[in-house]
């Protein structure tokens, strides 16, 4: 097996929490921190720290706005987090290609 | 990494990113509409005096024909106002949920209509009656299922709009069942017409109004 692919996955989207959250954003225009907590069932602290992670990455957008008199937060992917997510599909696929017995 | 990882990692990837796609289209619209739909039908039946069951059956089955004809309508009106595909996977998701309950309820109107010939409801009339009053509750409780589990796949208002649903028509069938004196005529005609016009009428009407000052303006798939 050729380890140059694997040494190409993104750092930032290889951890299993951020790339939920990122796989989540793919599939979604936008999603609001309550949905994605729920789903994903991470702490606060836990999702904040990885969409802040994500944010300094330049993946993820983060919108701070009030519904109903309440603070409403909502992220989506932003052009580099949906170039970087479908390089790392492409790369995850390249693995198992690899790996075909011919 | 393995290659039975990478295809770990995909899958649990294709798991997630299916889970996310809610369906987000504007609801408020569709809720206004089947409400104004349901609440005008009603009066119009009741002036009308459609009691006899296979008239009924059929005329609200008509009105159900326009409000999925219309609803269909203002939801592809949605999807290529915003360039998106009408049949995404939360659209599927949704009418996948939606169907058990509504064919039953369907089929349930079918056999009532059905039932009107050669059998022991037809002989007497208080079996006819039981059919009017009994099918719209029994249309109702459907209904209700079939909101809440559409609500697995879309905000999560509309599983208790589903319970809201649920109860009323449980409730209204219980009392059905304690009266202990058959219905005149006419109050046949009020409370056939009078229960489609609430659960139908009202009740989207009162939820599409709080979804229009509530709902976030911008509305996606």
């Amino acid at each position: 097996m050729k380890p140059e692919a694997f040494l190409q996955l993104d750092r930032v989207i290889h951890e299993k929490g951020r790339l939920a959250i990122m796989s989540m954003l793919a599939a979604s225009p936008e999603l609001s921190f309550t949905e994605m907590r729920d789903a994903l069932s991470m702490t606060d602290g836990n999702l904040t720290t990885h969409i802040r992670t994500l944010q300094e990455a330049g993946y993820v957008s983060v919108a701070k706005t009030f519904q109903n008199n309440r603070p409403h937060t909502a992220c989506s992917l932003t052009a580099a987090g949906k170039k970087a997510f479908t390089s790392y599909i492409n790369l995850l696929e390249q693995i198992i290609q690899q790996n075909k017995p011919k | 990494m393995d290659s039975n990882l990478a295809a770990e990692h995909l899958q649990v990837i294709r798991t997630l990113m299916e889970r996310s796609a809610v369906y987000r289209r504007a609801l408020a619209p569709v809720m206004i509409f089947a409400g104004a739909l349901g609440l005008s039908a009603a009066v119009l039946g009741w002036k009308l005096g459609i009691v006899q069951p296979k008239l009924f059956v059929g005329y609200w089955y008509g009105v159900a024909a326009v409000g999925v004809i219309g609803a269909f309508m203002m939801v592809r009106r949605q999807a290529w106002q915003q360039s998106e595909p009408f049949w995404s996977p939360p659209t599927r998701r949704v009418a996948q949920a939606v169907l058990p309950p509504l064919t039953a309820g369907f089929l349930l109107g079918v056999m009532a209509v059905a039932a009107t010939k050669g059998t022991f409801m037809a002989a007497n009339a208080g079996g006819s009656r039981f059919i009017v009053l009994a099918l719209p509750l029994a249309w109702i409780v459907l209904y209700g299922c079939a909101l809440h589990a559409s609500g697995f796949f879309m905000t999560r208002g509309m599983r208790l709009f589903g319970w809201v649903v649920i109860s009323g028509g449980c409730a209204a069938f219980s009392f059905l069942l304690m009266t202990s004196q058959p219905p005149s005529d006419q109050a046949l005609l009020n409370l056939s017409h009078g229960l489609m016009g609430f659960f139908f009428g009202a009740l989207h009407l009162a939820y599409g109004v709080y979804l229009y000052f509530t709902e976030p303006r911008r509305n996606e798939t």
